[in-house]
Order: structure tokens, then C-alpha cells, then sequence
């Protein structure tokens, strides 16, 4: 096991989406596993939930999330996680996953990853929401690194570390998207490399790869394309750390047929194979926030 | 600038319709942050403002719910063209979503349409809005069993009068002053040929059957049948009612047999109330 909760490398998986189901439904597809969007089949007792549990039954499933809100300064939604345990034990679910961000205050939902400030407040309070879901949730949550668009002059620390001091301090695991960390370094210009280097490798139960639009003056984390050879590498570099770890391709603009993104998906194995067997993690590198903060300015 | 007054200004001037400008001046955001110092708590990059940087969010908050509402009311979209668009802003700034998911974000469409009396063919479009609402609604419900007409038919004579049935999850019933039935099948219509609004009453049945939605219109006095029973009237006393009635809204009485064996095999009823807990309950005995 390469990850400290014993998680299992399910393989190359893609997520599901509507646009596949009479593929999946009528081809039952080789495909090692599926992430499945949480709030698409919480509320619903129609065809998306008898299609997921059909899913279910025949592959590994994992859920992800778009609506934890963890950094929200509102009460944590109870309703919200009592319908997300449920359906985590309904389909066996392998872990549960979410966002590093807030999608809105005051009962409001913006539905938009919002990005968090990196100070100390904003360790604190959400290492604290993340340790209350673990519990709720009965496991423990894994948050992905968001793509983000603004800085906060506020912000003390990197995101890299506030990721990894937020994981030890909570104990929870980190779904690594490749893509978001490549995003947000063209955005913020800082060095992907040294993001990939800071993650807690023990910690990074999952990856997450994407195409994203190239604006020239930003980029935008679309889902909409094949990914650049620049996540690859980063993605290669990662993996050297981390070794064999459940690699999931997201798709959900401009969909293309199912084979397409599975295709895609699978370019991930030339670079999981090249790290053979699961390594033993290194330990993140060490702090150099000050130093990083400053670079990326 | 502290943690909650901080999300409590970015949504603000997130949610706002408009320039990025336009935002920061909002009577909600300017509370929080006078709009001269937005770089105190935002940095450019070095080839955006931070201005420019936050209307990246900003104008992805109105696609966001632009795509929520089209699917659910794509035939209002239709009907409406690029004044959809308006009456989604219009719409989220009345009826923001409050909850975690973007399924319920439509669910108050019918009424906001209904008091927009400068909308164009408002009184259409409320009969359509509510008829694509309850085809959501129908999509989502629980699943249930089907009451089959075997299970009607065990009652017996005397204890059919007494018996109520339990709708399916699914079961909507919509009385329409409008054609918004038909106005909703000819989205499907290959050769886009679309009804223009015209007063014509109907009475629409909508369920959900093997994870399909059907939808189909009845006679008034089925309808109005079908009310009193999902109202959890007996049976007996929805005939009776039923019968009570004057002209096109009295069904003749040897019609019932012929409707029950017609709304058991379409699943619009899941079971006979009482019945099942009863039997539970022997058991245990």
C-alpha cells in the first residue's frame, strides 16, 4: 500500500457521466473504476440512481464531491453529509472526496469552487470542519487541490503547504489534480515542480487529470480537452513519489464518446508502469514557505 | 480582513450582475470593501487586474445557473430564445440556490413567471413552467411498487368502496388553461414545427414508469377522479363525488372498471393504503 489508509490503487478509472451511460449500460466496458459525482444521485430516486447502482455492483466506484463547502465559515451542512454517507454506503464507495474551497456563505450556494485565503485562520478552521466530516462521514475525507484564478494579499503560506499542514493536521487524505496544480501555476506563476515535491506522498490516495483552456493572459480549468504534454510530466514527476496510485481522467464539456476519454485515461499507465511496484513514499519536502511565497509573488 | 467577511464580500461581488465594477460598488460588496481598495485584498497577476482576475468567477456564476435552468425548462428556453438569458438573471438574484444541490434551483420558475406581468405570453408560459416542473419532479421521485389491479380486485366488493390508494412518488396531474402539452411534445418535433400559444384546457397526467417519464392528457372527469383520489379520498367516496357531478365532468358509471384496470397497468398507484401495514403487523402477531 502506497497511502497511509490502506486505500486500494484501483487502477485507471474516468469519471461517470450521463452522456456514457447507454455505452456503460449496453458494453459493460473494461474499465478498472469509476468516480461518480455525489450530488448528481443524492436527491434523485430515478434512472441516474438505478444506472449507479447498476454501476456500482460491477465496478469500483468512488465518490466526489462539489458542494462540501469546507472552507465556508457557515455551519457545516448536516443534512448534506447524512445523504452523502448513505450513498457512500450504498455503492461501497472506496473513499469520499471534495474540494480545498468554499462555495458560498450566508445558506447561499455560489456552485462555484471558490478559492481560500492560505493564512493561519484558514488552516485552523478548516482542519477543524475536515476532522468533524472525517467523523460524520465515518472515514476520512480526501480533498483535492483546487484550480483558482485570484490571490489573496492576506495569504502567509503556499498552497502547497497549507495542503500538506492541512492533511497531517487533519488526517486526511488528498486527491492530487494534475491538472489544477499545472492551472494554477500558469495563473499565480509559481513552479508546479516544487507543488508536486510539497505533497505528503503517503497522503495522495488519488490523482485527477483534465484538459483546461488556454486564455494566453490565464487559464481556465475546462475539462474540456485532451490533457498537455506539461500535466503529463507533472503527473510522471509525481508519480516517482508517490508510486501506483488510483488515476481518474475527467471529461464533462465537450464530452467525446466514451472510448475517446477512456483513451485518454489511459496514456496514464505508460507513466503509473514506469514506476513499477508501489514505492515507498518520500517524505514531503521540507518547508520552505517563506522562500516559495515570495517566488511565487 | 477576517475569514467570514471576506467569502461574505467574494460572493457578493461574485453573484452580482454585471461589470466587475458595477459588483464592486454594490450596496453588498461596498459594505464589506470600498471599492478603491480592492487590491488590499486582492493581487493582480501580471497580466491580469485583480479586477479582471475576479470577474473570471463572476461571469461563470450566471452560465452556472443558465445551464441548471435550461435543463430542467428546456422548453421555456425555447420558447423564450436569448430572453432566457434575462430571466435567469432576473430569476437567481429573486431565487438564489440555498442548497447543496442545483436540482432544486428551478423549483420556484412557475411562480416567478407568473408575477412577471411584463413577460409576453405570461399565462402560457406558467402552464409550461409548471408542466416542466412536474416532469422534473416526476424524474427525481422515489421509486415505488407498483399496485396491480389483482390487489384491487382481492378487495371484493365490500371492501373496495372503503379502500384509498396511495399515488406513485411520481404521480403529477395538472390542469392546463393552455396548450403547453403540446408546446412541450414539439421540441421533439424534427421539422420545428412549434404551436403558438392558444387557449386550449387540458388535463395532464404525468408518471414515472421503469425509470421513464410518460405523460399523457385524460378526460376532465378521469381527472378530476384521479384528484380526489390522490387527495386520499376511497375509492367509494371519489365515485360517488364523481357521479355528483353535471355534464362532460359526470363519467358514466360503467367507465370505473375500465379506469382502474388502465391506471393500475400504468403505475399510478403504488399501493392500497393501510393495507400493507396491516399486514405487517399480523405477521408479527
Amino acid at each position: 500500500m502506497a497511502n497511509r489508509f490502506g486505500f486500494k490503487d484501483l487502477g485507471i478509472g474516468i469519471g461517470l457521466r450521463t452522456a456514457h451511460y447507454p455505452h456503460i449500460l449496453s458494453k459493460w466496458p473494461k474499465i478498472d473504476w469509476f468516480e461518480v459525482l455525489s450530488e448528481n444521485y443524492m436527491d434523485t430516486g430515478g434512472r441516474p440512481l438505478y444506472v449507479l447502482d447498476q454501476i456500482a455492483e460491477r465496478y469500483p466506484v468512488v465518490l466526489h464531491g462539489v458542494s462540501m463547502s469546507i472552507g465556508s465559515t457557515d455551519p457545516l451542512n448536516r443534512e448534506h453529509l447524512r445523504k452523502l454517507k448513505a450513498l457512500a454506503d450504498r455503492t461501497k464507495a472506496h473513499w469520499v472526496s471534495d474540494h480545498l474551497c468554499w462555495t458560498g456563505v450566508l445558506g447561499r450556494n455560489t456552485h462555484d469552487l471558490l478559492p481560500m485565503p492560505y493564512t493561519e485562520e484558514a488552516l485552523a478552521h478548516t482542519i477543524k470542519r475536515t476532522k468533524q466530516v472525517s467523523e460524520i462521514l465515518e472515514r476520512p475525507l480526501v480533498l483535492e487541490n483546487p484550480s483558482s484564478y485570484v490571490e489573496f494579499t492576506e495569504s502567509t503560506i503556499t498552497e502547497w503547504d497549507f495542503l500538506a499542514r492541512l492533511a497531517e493536521g487533519a488526517n486526511c487524505g488528498l486527491l492530487l489534480d494534475v491538472n489544477n496544480v499545472y492551472v494554477s501555476s500558469f495563473n499565480h506563476r509559481f513552479d508546479p515542480v516544487a507543488y508536486i515535491d510539497a505533497m505528503p506522498a503517503d497522503r495522495v490516495v488519488q490523482y485527477h487529470l483534465a484538459g483546461h483552456t488556454n486564455k494566453g493572459t490565464h487559464i481556465v480549468d475546462t475539462h474540456s480537452d485532451h490533457a498537455v504534454d506539461e500535466v503529463w510530466d507533472l503527473y510522471a514527476q509525481s508519480c516517482k513519489r508517490t508510486g501506483k496510485v488510483s488515476t481518474l481522467y475527467e471529461w464533462d464539456d465537450d464530452i467525446p464518446a466514451f472510448d475517446v476519454v477512456l483513451a485518454e485515461a489511459q496514456k496514464a499507465a505508460k507513466f503509473r508502469d514506469a514506476v513499477g511496484k508501489a514505492i515507498a513514499p518520500k517524505p514531503a519536502r521540507a518547508k520552505t514557505a517563506a522562500r516559495e511565497l515570495s517566488v511565487a509573488q | 480582513m477576517k475569514l467570514p467577511k471576506l467569502q461574505r464580500w467574494l460572493q457578493a461581488v461574485v453573484v452580482h450582475p454585471g461589470t466587475t465594477e458595477e459588483a464592486l460598488k454594490s450596496p453588498r460588496a461596498s459594505a464589506l470593501l470600498k471599492p478603491g481598495q480592492l487590491e488590499s485584498v486582492m493581487r493582480p497577476s501580471k497580466t491580469l487586474t485583480a479586477a479582471q482576475r475576479i470577474y473570471i468567477y463572476q461571469e461563470m456564476y450566471p452560465m452556472r445557473m443558465r445551464d441548471a435552468l435550461s435543463s430542467d425548462y428546456p422548453a421555456l428556453e425555447h420558447f423564450l430564445g436569448d430572453d432566457f438569458w434575462d430571466l435567469v438573471v432576473a430569476y437567481t438574484k429573486k431565487h438564489p440556490s440555498m442548497g447543496y444541490t442545483l436540482n432544486r434551483l428551478g423549483d420556484h420558475v412557475p411562480a416567478f413567471v407568473g408575477r412577471q406581468t411584463k413577460l409576453k405570453n405570461r399565462p402560457f408560459l406558467q402552464d409550461l413552467t409548471r408542466l416542466e416542473l412536474a416532469v422534473t419532479e416526476a424524474f427525481d421521485s422515489h421509486e415505488a411498487p407498483i399496485l396491480r389491479s389483482e390487489a384491487l380486485d382481492a378487495l371484493g366488493p365490500a371492501g373496495l368502496p372503503k379502500a384509498r390508494l396511495r399515488p406513485a412518488p411520481s404521480l403529477r396531474l395538472l390542469s392546463l388553461s393552455w396548450n403547453a402539452d403540446a408546446y412541450l411534445d414539439s421540441l421533439r418535433d424534427e421539422d420545428h414545427k412549434h404551436p403558438k400559444p392558444k387557449r386550449v384546457p387540458s388535463f395532464v397526467v404525468i408518471v414515472r414508469r421503469n425509470y421513464s417519464v410518460y405523460r399523457f392528457a385524460v378526460p376532465e372527469s378521469e381527472f378530476l377522479v384521479l384528484v380526489d383520489l390522490k387527495a386520499g379520498k376511497t375509492i367509494g367516496k371519489a365515485v360517488e363525488s364523481a357521479l355528483a357531478r353535471r355534464g362532460k365532468r359526470r363519467p358514466s358509471p360503467e367507465v370505473f372498471g375500465t379506469w382502474f384496470r388502465q391506471w393500475t397497468s400504468q403505475g399510478l398507484f403504488s399501493e392500497i393504503e393501510g393495507l400493507q401495514a396491516s399486514r405487517t403487523k399480523s405477521k408479527v402477531v
